[in-house]
């Protein structure tokens, strides 16, 4: 139960490769963070930075106000989660768990009681005189969670977790994680190249490209307001349809003119962009495919397209269509929308379909810097 | 299609019992004579009836081949989809046969240099080098009784009873658990190091030694030698000596464990140091209780070798008294000169059959881990 | 003809492409060596860089820093004691007094004689209580040059550790103006066990290994310019002093004390280039046949024929090899047998005609080397992913194609070094051909120093040259040092030549 507080945390490597740049973030206690970006992002070393795993190049961390830049790992009382669980292949399940505890010259009656404890909440109990070799991957996971578990630690680090494992498995762990977290009630980093994981687990997420931060807030904020491009494009799946086109202002309205159609921006984001000020301009335009909606017929603001490819998801459809100037977009329909005539029309092959956007719903990105036109910080 | 194959096993039949028999006549015929002492060239009877043997199992071999093709000649029969599969089950009994025969000739090849080795660290007379293993063509001639052979234990007794070799023996014991135990220490200590721990010199110091091993390391003798003479640790008191010098350099042999050491998971001491424990305890409570067979492989050659060490024992002990010898320096010095020879040549073989023998016994026992070290290391390069 | 597209070589011919990459592998050869002046010029420049920003450092840590730590500079450890890090200002403290001490007492002197080896050789003296002669003992070069190397490793030992005094004083004066505390005694032996934990490993190895390996070849490396040997062994004969490249010279040469030493060098260095190569080859490709037939599928017995070859390399090599050598003399069993069964009328000098000698001694060595080999390919033909083969049979590949296109390639790929290693091995081969044949039979190279035979490799020459007396100077040890120089300057080019060749190096990530 701590505070983390990184302040300008750089690493940078012997050969003079910078793996993380000026990292500044301030974790509240009992808060669920996650790190997000895609691999090489420099998400995993600022985490070993935080156990101690990695020398810091440059700034502090803190836990708990202390700076333990120069602590070893053993000192700065964390625990951590590896993505290959690293399991001592020697020892059995119990004495996994219980290594911790017995460096610590805890005595061996406390020992069992927090072990089987442990244990009972992770339902690992029958296989604790097991080694590790002869557990599965989800036993495996909990194992090393229950190991992290009993050392009581100020900050609960987990690199990766659940990437191991297949993907039902990953799903039920996650939930576990969520429960997990509720029961522990201590402060949380963890690191994942999943989104979904990201979004489901974090209160907030960090999300990260090349050692730099890109966006840091809530799974909501992230989502909804992207600060740049590639927040946008790695949240949320399938990804978000770009295109560069024009943003145009009409008095008080402003338009968007994809593939030759004319779409209003409506809501919240028409508001927003009158108050920035925008003009006319150049712009890139994101659309997430569940907001691209297929129109009946053709219209002022709908673009005709053919289908390309369709996949079947069960509950939605995610449709890749291309449009005459050979524009492609991902369009995401709930089946259960589609009546039976749309269904049949969809079977044809290269079927001729109109799409328009939710005009609430648009990203702007500005061209050059790629940042969000509305929620991007100058 | 039936009839090709009942034709190749009916060949093979034929063959392989012209074979078997061939094989028991000569046995038969070449046996009795092999120990009767009067012929007069009786080596070859001894070949003859190894030759023998030899046709005997290739024969039955064949034999069973034979039928093997008769029926899978059978089995195409009751289905022709599988004749292709069958033929070339066939084929590869065929290709087995002879590899079987290659090995078997391999075997005897590297076996017959110790069987007679053995043989000859049984014959108390004659004591010197001779041109036959079991029968002296000339000794039975009458006359010439002096030349006959003899067969006993004797050399086994006398060789512990009256010569140097018991102080030899125990000498090289000693430098081989001496060495063996501070060599796997040095070894794990650098190898560990090497594998696990990044500081500035770690390259520099590995591209330093690679380039170290590139120089022959026979020319540093020579200052060995005069540095331990002036120490007082050559000529009579060449053990401790042997010792120092065995051990001191042992470090540049890190190479192979250090690629056992990368193969453990890095994770593994992570997730230790953040458990609680400093490194020293991450070596001794995670490390090393995981890296059991490079241990054994190291402990097992740092043991085997002083035992083979000839050359620097040879340097730096006394060449007239051979109290600080070892057993290749004293059993080399009796294969020296030509007088030696003629009087401890089966000396010589029944010093190399107790030398071989606990080395070969320990080796076998620990054969797996060897192998485990010696594959790991050639793969490491 | 360049290739500017990689997709261009694909549609050469098979000898258009042979002739391109033998070309690409010449025109590499200069590239290769004008890049390693240029790192070796970079290296150079390297060190003069840091080495100009060490003695900066210095300079304004002096300047700079408080009394405490201008007086470290002189007293080492007396900054670390001031500041109440008592333990680490004893140490530094201690190893200057043992420094001062030891080049008072020894060091000095031995240093002072370094560029002479002394001037004093052993004179008659005369005894006038007993009116008699005898020898007096003056100078000894062999201890001047010793305790002179090991000196001089000593100044650059203490170099580094007063300067490592030197930036200790920085760092604690910065971490005290910072506000914090310095290290305890009592941390600091606590981190000799955890993050300073490999400094406690390595202090015992590295120490061995700068005593006993490279403090005698430097020592060895120095002699080959004077002109040690049995009879100037610089104390009890005569005093030995620097003679410059003479040594190089004489080897050289075509007529020293009617000797070619040139000839002979060549003759020897060509036949352990020969030995190697097919010490080397013939072991790994018969090796390799072997564990293949032993893996085979639908052969039994797999364990014994594998223990049987295994026994061979566990039974002591000296025991072997000198049975065999014995088995294969004139009245030895090989002999005999032949003789026996009929084959040979007359016995087969085996170890006096040279090109036999030659060739018996690499067919033992196979003997000898096949088990290991056996061993090893085994090993890694068992970790060859089955599903090469698999996809390999389904293209249609046969026997002969699967073992030349996957296995070959495999097995090469993955023992690229383990060759390379095993090849300077073999050059430096000492126990096989000493214990065979000594290095005889000595019939085509003339007798000069260390009576070198036909089948002598460069190391076993250097061996005897260090045993047996030649001429007026004895066991030329400088001559053998020259070797073994030689020996090395040889063995590094090929591994440099290899290694930039190999594909294991080159791309790692190929077969994994």
């Amino acid at each position: 139960m701590a505070r983390v507080k990184l302040t300008n945390v750089k690493k940078v490597y012997d050969n003079n490769v910078v793996a993380v740049h000026d990292f500044n973030l301030d974790i509240k206690d009992k808060e669920f963070v996650v790190f997000v970006g895609p691999s090489g992002c420099g998400k995993s070393t600022t985490l070993r930075m935080v156990a101690g795993l990695e020398e810091i190049s440059g700034g502090t961390v803190e836990i708990d106000g202390e700076v333990v830049n120069d602590l070893q790992p053993k000192d700065r009382n964390i625990a951590m989660v590896f993505q290959n669980y690293a399991l001592y292949p020697h020892m059995t399940v119990y004495d996994n768990i219980a290594f911790s505890l017995r460096l610590k010259k805890v005595p061996e009656d406390v020992i069992y009681a927090k072990v089987t404890n442990a244990a009972e909440i992770l339902g690992i109990t029958q296989y604790l005189m097991r080694k590790p070799r002869a557990l599965s991957g989800g036993q495996r996971q909990r194992v090393a969670i229950g190991r992290a578990m009993v050392r009581d630690s100020k900050v609960f680090l987990m690199d990766e977790p659940l990437s191991n494992l297949d993907a039902k498995l990953r799903n039920q762990m996650r939930a576990e994680i969520i429960l997990l977290r509720q029961k522990l009630d201590t402060t949380f980093i963890y690191v994942t190249h999943d989104q979904t994981e990201a979004m489901t687990l974090g209160d907030r997420i960090v999300i990260m490209k090349d050692g730099y931060i890109m966006q840091v807030g809530t799974p909501m904020e992230v989502f909804e307001k992207p600060s740049n491009l590639f927040v946008a494009e790695f949240i949320g799946a399938p990804k978000m349809n770009v295109l560069k086109t024009n943003l145009v202002k009409e008095g008080t309205k402003y338009f968007v003119t994809p593939c030759g159609a004319k779409l209003e921006v409506t809501g919240e984001k028409a508001k927003l962009l009158a108050d920035k000020g925008i003009e006319s301009r150049e712009i890139l335009l994101g659309a997430r495919p569940e907001h691209i909606l297929l129109a009946d017929g053709p219209a002022e603001n709908a673009i005709p397209c053919k289908l390309e490819v369709k996949e079947m998801m069960g509950s939605e459809m995610h449709l890749h269509v291309v449009t005459e100037d050979g524009t492609r977009w991902i369009v995401r329909v709930p089946t259960i929308d589609l009546d039976q005539e749309q269904r049949e029309h969809l079977e044809e092959p290269e079927a001729e379909l109109f799409i328009t956007f939710e005009g609430k719903a648009m990203h702007f990105f500005d061209p050059e810097t790629e940042k969000n036109l509305i929620y991007g910080e100058e | 299609m039936k009839n090709k194959h009942s034709l190749a096993a009916i060949i093979l039949l034929a063959i392989g019992a012209v074979i078997t028999l061939g094989g028991a006549f000569l046995f038969v015929n070449r046996f009795a004579p092999m120990w009767s002492f009067s012929q007069k060239y009786l080596t070859d009877n001894f070949i003859f009836v190894l030759l023998g043997v030899l046709g005997i199992l290739i024969g039955v071999l064949m034999l069973f081949i034979a039928r093997s093709v008769y029926k899978s000649g059978k089995v195409v029969e009751e289905s022709d989809s599988m004749k292709q599969h069958m033929g070339l089950k066939a084929m590869s009994r065929i290709s087995n046969t002879v590899i079987y025969v290659i090995l078997i000739i391999i075997s005897i090849i590297w076996l017959v240099p110790f069987f007679c080795i053995v043989v000859q660290s049984f014959r108390i007379q004659p004591t010197g080098m001779t041109r036959y293993l079991f029968v002296n063509p000339e000794g039975n001639i009458a006359g010439k009784e002096g030349l006959q052979i003899k067969f006993g234990f004797d050399n086994y007794v006398k060789l512990f009873t009256e010569t140097e070799f018991p102080r030899w023996y125990l000498n090289t014991f000693i430098i081989a658990v001496v060495v063996a135990v501070v060599q796997t220490i040095i070894v794990l200590c650098m190898s560990y190091t090497l594998s696990r721990f990044r500081f500035k010199m770690r390259k520099p110091m590995m591209q330093f030694m690679l380039i170290l091993g590139m120089f022959p390391g026979m020319l540093a003798m020579i200052i060995l030698y005069q540095v331990l003479k002036d120490l007082n640790l050559a000529l009579d008191h060449a053990v401790p000596g042997l010792i120092l010098v065995y051990c001191a350099s042992s470090g540049m042999g890190y190479y192979v464990s250090k690629g056992f050491f990368d193969t453990i998971p890095k994770s593994l001491d992570e997730a230790a140091r953040v458990d609680g424990a400093t490194r020293a305890q991450v070596l001794f409570k995670i490390i090393l209780p995981l890296a059991k067979p490079i241990v054994i492989y190291t402990v097992l050659t740092a043991f085997m070798a002083p035992w083979g060490d000839f050359i620097f024992a040879k340097y730096i002990t006394n060449p007239d008294s051979s109290q600080a010898w070892n057993v290749a320096v004293g059993l080399q010095n009796w294969l020296s000169t030509s007088t030696l020879i003629s009087e401890k040549y089966t000396m010589f073989c029944t010093g190399g059959v107790i030398v071989a023998i606990p080395v070969v016994i320990l080796f076998m026992c620990l054969q797996r881990y060897y192998v485990e070290g010696v594959t790991g290391g050639a793969v490491k390069g | 003809m360049k290739l500017n597209d990689e997709l261009e070589y694909l549609k050469l011919s098979k000898w258009q492409k042979f002739v391109y990459r033998l070309r690409s592998f010449f025109t590499s050869i200069p590239k290769g060596i004008g890049k390693g002046f240029l790192k070796i010029g970079q290296f150079f420049k390297k060190v003069g860089l840091a080495v100009a920003n060490e003695v900066k450092d210095i300079w304004t840590t002096f300047v700079q820093g408080d009394w405490k730590t201008k007086i470290s500079f002189l007293v080492m450890g007396f900054g670390n004691i001031a500041r109440g890090q008592i333990l680490r200002g004893l140490l530094f403290l201690l190893m200057e007094v043992v420094f001062i001490g030891y080049m008072v007492l020894m060091g000095g002197k031995y240093l002072a004689q370094l560029g002479t080896l002394g001037t004093v050789g052993p004179h008659q003296g005369y005894n006038e209580v007993l009116d008699s002669y005898y020898t007096v003992y003056g100078d000894n070069s062999f201890k001047i040059l010793l305790y002179g190397v090991l000196t001089i490793f000593f100044i650059i030992a203490f170099i580094y550790t007063w300067r490592a005094n030197v930036k200790q004083n920085k760092l604690a004066e910065q971490i005290l103006k910072s506000g914090k505390k310095l290290k305890s005694g009592k941390e600091d032996l606590r981190s000799m066990v955890d993050d300073q934990f490999y400094k406690t490993l390595l202090a015992l190895p590295t120490t061995g290994i700068l005593l006993f390996t490279v403090m005698p070849i430097v020592f060895m490396i120095l002699v080959a310019f004077t002109n040690y040997s049995s009879n100037n062994d610089g104390y009890y004969s005569n005093l030995f002093h620097w003679v410059g490249l003479k040594n190089f010279q004489t080897l050289f040469s075509w007529d020293v004390g009617g000797v070619n030493y040139s000839a002979t060098f060549g003759e020897i260095l060509l036949w352990t280039l020969i030995w190697a190569f097919f010490a080397t080859f013939t072991n790994y490709f018969l090796g390799i046949g072997v564990a293949m037939m032993i893996n085979k599928k639908g052969i039994h017995l797999k364990k014994v024929w594998r223990t049987i070859l295994i026994m061979t390399i566990a039974i002591p090599q000296f025991i072997s090899l000198l049975y065999v050598s014995k088995m294969f003399t004139l009245n030895g069993l090989f002999n005999g047998f032949l003789m026996d069964i009929g084959v040979l009328k007359q016995a087969v000098d085996f170890w006096g005609i040279p090109t036999l000698a030659r060739v018996m001694v690499i067919i033992i060595n196979i003997w000898i080397g096949i088990p290991y080999l056996m061993l090893i390919a085994t090993g890694i033909l068992m970790n060859i992913p089955a599903d090469l083969y698999e996809s390999a049979k389904i293209d249609g590949a046969s026997g002969w194609k699967q073992f030349s296109k996957i296995t070959l390639p495999y097995m090469l790929f993955i023992t690229g070094p383990y060759l390379l290693t095993s090849f300077t091995g073999n050059m430096n081969n000492f126990n096989v051909i000493y214990l065979l044949t000594g290095g005889g039979p000595h019939v085509n190279l003339s007798n000069g120093a260390g009576n070198p035979g036909d089948t002598d490799l460069l190391i076993t020459w250097l061996f005897n040259i260090t045993q047996k007396g030649f001429g007026e100077d004895g066991a030329q040890y400088y001559l053998a040092s020259v070797i073994g120089i030689l020996v090395f300057i040889v063995v590094s080019v090929i591994s440099l030549i290899v290694y930039s060749l190999l594909p294991s190096v080159k791309n790692e990530e190929d077969f994994q």
